[in-house]
């Protein structure tokens, strides 16, 4: 093989040998490409790594792009790593996570009365599986408790590129249900009137 | 709390569930070993499952075997309730005793119903991008600082354990004085004036002379005099501060 290799084979390289995402300035650090020609060679690898087309697919995650294995392909790669999947999470973590997400940074005080029982164990978890990290101190709080966010393996885990990927916490919930909620909550709150018998 | 097998009625029930399949006792023993944080586990799923059991093959119910998980299952909601209810930290809620009003739960909980929403979306997001797998190389040490020449880790061991040899001290004095006595020494002579160095240590051996100049340093540093030194190596003149 000679001649100069083509814009879309330096970045295949260097995404090759790395583990995480790597973000587009990055890229052009290493390959010495411009914006236009490295935009041009992710859009041929785009083409080329797609899960129709190969058993490697390239992502658009965490502000960065990464060469991954096709998820139709999972099988085999844990049979051969001999491990098996990570276990799903389970609806703490979800709320765990999107409390730090949507509501975060916050400390774990913070996430327990959003969620209105102690997740301190579910924090852990999430902690050690590396989508949750500390990333700062709550000075104001007695005891300067730590603050929780999410971390880039999280957006490479929900697939996303950035955090605007996600829908608007508002959005989630339609207005006819809150006020479903308020409606229910008024009613419960109401005193039952007095029918003047004595009990 | 302790489970006992009573006769292991149970040991033929296995569970199925995100967190764990297996025998049911062992799901027991990993909760009570606190490898299985019994958060992750969800109770109602193991009573269905159970019920479901027993209905599907009536041969394997019986009296024994219903009250034996209704004894472990009861002590797992009441491990679980425990575990859940120390929720809110007195302190940091202030006046959380206080009962809310109906507006203050209402905002509380539609923060809790959204992020209720925003879980079951993440849980989408999670599942529909599980199984990629990115590379797993690493970048390994660079060879170049792998090569080790034997003639090299000679000298550096030559180095390391020459320094194990303690230095000769047979030249050294007695040491005869204290810092402080030589501190007083010094503010003495300087109560009369500026003072060579030479000339106030020209009784002492090389010792006494070394601690006499770090007193003379500290005093220094302390601001009680000044040290006068026209060349270097020249003559030392201490002099008082004004």
């Amino acid at each position: 093989m000679s001649g100069e290799p083509k814009p879309e084979h330096l970045i295949e390289a260097v995404l090759l040998v790395s583990s995480g995402p790597i973000s587009p300035p990055d890229l052009s650090s290493a390959t010495g490409l411009t914006k236009s020609a490295l935009e041009g060679a992710i859009e041929i690898l785009t083409q080329r790594y797609t899960p129709e087309t190969s058993g490697i697919v390239l992502r658009n995650v965490a502000g960065g792009y990464q060469l991954a294995t096709n998820p139709n392909c999972s099988g085999a790669v844990e049979r051969f790593r001999e491990e098996a999947r990570p276990t799903p999470l389970s609806n703490a973590a979800h709320e765990v996570l999107a409390c730090a997400f949507y509501l975060g940074p916050l400390t774990r005080g913070a996430i327990s009365r959003v969620r209105g029982v102690n997740s301190d164990a579910v924090v852990r978890n999430l902690l050690e599986r590396a989508l949750l990290a500390e990333i700062g101190t709550d000075h104001e709080a007695p005891g300067s408790p730590a603050l929780l966010g999410v971390t880039d393996e999280f957006l490479a885990a929900t697939g996303s590129s950035s955090p605007d990927d996600f829908p608007p916490l508002g959005s989630l919930v339609s207005p006819e249900e809150l006020s479903r909620v308020h409606e229910r909550l008024s009613s419960a709150a109401t005193p039952p009137e007095d029918t003047g018998e004595t009990p | 709390m302790t489970f006992e097998p009573q006769g292991r009625s149970l040991s033929d029930f296995t569970v199925e569930l995100d967190v764990y399949s297996g025998p049911y006792e062992w799901l027991l023993a990993l909760i009570l070993k606190d490898e299985l944080e019994i958060f992750e586990i969800p109770l109602r799923e193991l009573v269905d499952s159970y019920v479901g059991a027993r209905e599907a093959d009536p041969t394997r119910g019986g009296l024994e075997r219903d009250t034996d998980f209704a004894g472990s299952a009861s002590a797992l909601v009441l491990l679980k309730s425990r575990t859940l209810s120390p929720a809110i930290d007195a302190e940091a809620e202030g006046d959380e005793d206080e009962a809310l009003s109906p507006q203050e739960l209402a905002e509380r909980l539609t923060e809790y119903l959204k992020i209720r929403r925003a879980a079951e979306h993440l849980r989408e997001s999670l599942a529909a991008n599980a199984g990629h797998y990115p590379s797993a190389h690493t970048m390994p040490p660079r060879p170049g600082r792998l090569q080790v020449k034997p003639e090299r880790v000679s000298l550096a061991a030559r180095r390391a354990f020459s320094r194990l040899i303690e230095p000769p001290v047979r030249h050294l004095g007695p040491i005869t004085v204290t810092l402080q006595e030589l501190a007083g020494m010094i503010r003495t002579a300087l109560a009369r004036g500026p003072i060579s160095y030479e000339i106030l240590t020209r009784d002492m051996d090389r010792l006494n002379r070394a601690v006499a100049f770090a007193a003379a340093l500290s005093l220094a540093q302390e601001g009680r005099l000044t040290l006068a030194q026209v060349e270097p190596l020249g003559p030392l003149t201490l002099e008082p501060t004004a």
